[in-house]
């Protein structure tokens, strides 16, 4: 399971007061796949996960080959499913759109949610991510507070609890 | 021949002479070595228009339209010369000028003048003739243009001063050369068409080609031919005019040129505007996001200048974000690729302006009434844009009672004219323009916040659509803005 092209780091989730160990292998585990050049926006996000009791793995691809690098290995059952794929939109080597029409396209895992994060507001952005199969198209906020309340939103799309 | 002598006596043959003489068609009168005349047949009489009584007795120089012609021609008779083909010029009865070509010689009885012998030929209709055609010619060769004549096989027949200046080539080195010397290589293809088509009586005009001048030069030339007939309707040949356009195939292109640069600039503001909205927008996200994690987790660190201190940070990133957006909302009202196509409703615009406003409406108390508004050719967002900046400053700069805003629509053909009126701090008289203009505003951030954009993207966004924007104010009473957009047809 330590298969991973370079540009790809994997991540453990510890909720607020839950020891890490138990986390990763425990029943309420999740794996999210995170597409994020930046690492500010990434720790940000890591931190908002946490803080709303993500427990489990994740895994960020910091450009868009490694990302598709990466679902090849979920296709060739090298790497498991993700319960959730989060994408930018502004990525290096292949752009957040080719990352999303592959993931859609993985024979294996394509009807898992991904979300689209990025930083634009342009209306043919959000009508793209649509139109290639993004389960929700959210915009980066600017204030902390927001930007730590994303965690909620994923929580209610995998279901109102994380598995 | 008269017949031989012997058939008529010499008194028959002399009246038959005389009404010979008499009635000949060519002037002739005898006039004696002072000038008076002392003879002319009918001819001369009917040329000039003079009864013998007005003719007869007076001297041949009143006749003349030149004297010095007369004198001169009176002395070479006095002095025996004989003239020939000598060109004067005749006052008529009614003041009209004959030109006529004299043949004279004197008749001498034993050395002595008697008087001339002189047949004039009117050649009154040749003169004029020529001198058309000289005023043709002249013209011809004052023109600018190439004129060229060539015949039915394209050898060049006339060359005029306007194609040797274009072309290069003197009369002597071009006429007699086949028309395709002037063709630019590529074109040469193109005269055998031309000449059938002459063949066929037909005209071209204005026919856009490349020629070439005697140094190798490559000419953009306009070209008009058509064919020239002979007086039975048969076409002979051509007269071709040819215009050297390549200055203004120059110019033309330079215009094209200057187009494709504003498209691309057009282009590249579009790049910005997209930038403006994201790339630009990141690094700010970032410093607000890591300004205010700081403060939450390091606050207490800090001290309380710390925490002002960061609160000046993010404060300022987020104006630039504001200033970003408006910007970018300001670049696409005026480069917006697409007009509208299709009617919207402007109610619907205003309901979604409202609504965006939500929150403000409802801390401020407002209360927003209007009239039944019309369908407008607009794109639906951009007027809700104009609403939303209209509503929302009235919302901002107003007075100490909550703001009662009033939005109606009139027609006012061709357009129709939508106000925006407030009970707000108003607008001092002498800004009312400047007020449109970007960046420009009357308050300081502390005392209202804004990023001076929201007129300026209102007036783009208007003028955009054809119509234009206004503000009529009085300062402490309230300001009304005014737009207008034109009314399609029904």
């Amino acid at each position: 399971m330590n298969l991973s092209p370079d540009g790809v780091r994997r991540f453990t989730l510890q909720s607020r007061g839950q020891p890490s160990s138990e986390a990763a292998s425990g029943q309420n585990a999740v794996s999210i796949f995170l597409v994020e050049d930046n690492p500010a926006d990434a720790g940000l996000l890591r931190k908002s996960l946490e803080q709303h009791d993500f427990e489990g793995e994740l895994v960020i691809a910091t450009d868009g080959e490694s990302a598709i690098q990466f679902i090849d290995l979920m296709d060739s059952q090298q790497v498991e499913c993700p319960h959730l794929v989060i994408i930018d939109l502004n990525l290096p080597k292949r752009s957040g759109r080719e990352v999303l029409v592959r993931m859609r396209r993985s024979a294996r895992c394509g009807k898992v949610p991904i979300v689209i994060l990025s930083s634009s507001d342009v209306q043919q952005d959000k009508a793209d991510a649509a139109r290639l199969g993004a389960t929700q198209y959210l915009r980066k906020p600017s204030r902390l507070d927001e930007f730590l309340d994303l965690g909620r939103i994923f929580k209610d799309i995998l279901g109102g609890s994380p598995r | 021949m008269p017949p031989p002598a012997g058939m008529v006596t010499p008194e028959e043959r002399y009246r038959e002479l005389q009404d010979f003489i008499e009635n000949a068609a060519v002037a002739m009168h005898w006039v004696s070595e002072d000038g008076t005349i002392l003879w002319a047949n009918k001819a001369e009489l009917e040329l000039l228009g003079y009864s013998r009584e007005e003719y007869f007795g007076h001297n041949i120089m009143e006749f003349h339209a030149d004297r010095p012609v007369i004198l001169d021609l009176l002395n070479r008779l006095k002095r025996g010369e004989e003239v020939h083909g000598y060109e004067a010029r005749l006052r008529c009865r009614d003041g009209s000028i004959q030109y006529v070509s004299i043949n004279s010689s004197v008749y001498r009885e034993d050395g002595r003048f008697i008087h001339t012998r002189c047949v004039s030929l009117n050649i009154t209709e040749e003169k004029k003739a020529a001198e058309v055609h000289h005023r043709l010619s002249a013209i011809v060769e004052s023109s600018d243009d190439a004129i060229i004549s060539k015949d039915l096989n394209g050898i060049i027949q006339t060359w005029n001063a306007g194609a040797q200046r274009i072309f290069g080539y003197t009369t002597e080195e071009i006429v007699g050369k086949h028309i395709s010397t002037l063709a630019a290589p590529d074109r040469v293809d193109e005269i055998p068409n031309i000449l059938e088509r002459l063949v066929r009586g037909e005209r071209i005009d204005h026919y856009e080609t490349k020629r070439k001048t005697k140094d190798g030069k490559i000419l953009t030339v306009s070209l008009t031919v058509s064919p020239i007939r002979d007086e039975s309707g048969r076409i002979i040949g051509a007269s071709k005019v040819a215009r050297d356009i390549t200055e203004r195939g120059l110019q033309e292109q330079a215009l094209r040129d200057a187009n494709a640069a504003l498209t691309r600039s057009n282009a590249d503001l579009h790049q910005f505007a997209y930038s403006a909205s994201h790339d630009l927008q990141e690094p700010l996200r970032m410093v607000v996001a890591y300004s205010e994690l700081l403060q939450k987790e390091f606050g207490t660190q800090l001290g309380p200048s710390g925490a002002e201190y960061i609160g000046y940070t993010v404060q300022g990133a987020l104006r630039m974000e504001q200033l970003l957006r408006d910007l970018r909302t300001y670049t696409l009202a005026s480069t917006s690729a697409r007009d509208a196509t299709a009617d919207i409703d402007a109610s619907v615009s205003l309901d979604n302006a409202i609504k965006s406003l939500a929150a403000a409406i409802k801390d401020s108390k407002a209360c927003v009434t209007r009239t039944d508004l019309p369908c407008v050719r607009m794109h639906e967002f951009q007027l809700e844009q104009v609403f939303q900046n209209l509503i929302g400053n009235s919302i901002r700069y107003r007075g100490s009672d909550p703001p009662h805003i009033h939005v109606a629509a009139a027609r006012q053909d061709p357009d129709w004219l939508f106000s925006v009126q407030d009970n707000g701090i108003g607008i001092d008289p002498q800004y009312k323009e400047q007020v449109f203009e970007l960046f420009k505003r009357l308050h300081s951030i502390a005392e209202y916040p804004g990023s001076g954009m929201g007129l300026a993207i209102c007036q783009r966004i208007v003028e955009r659509a054809g119509g234009k924007i206004w503000v009529e104010s009085e300062p402490g009473r309230g300001s009304t803005f005014y737009f207008t957009i034109p009314r399609t047809a029904v």
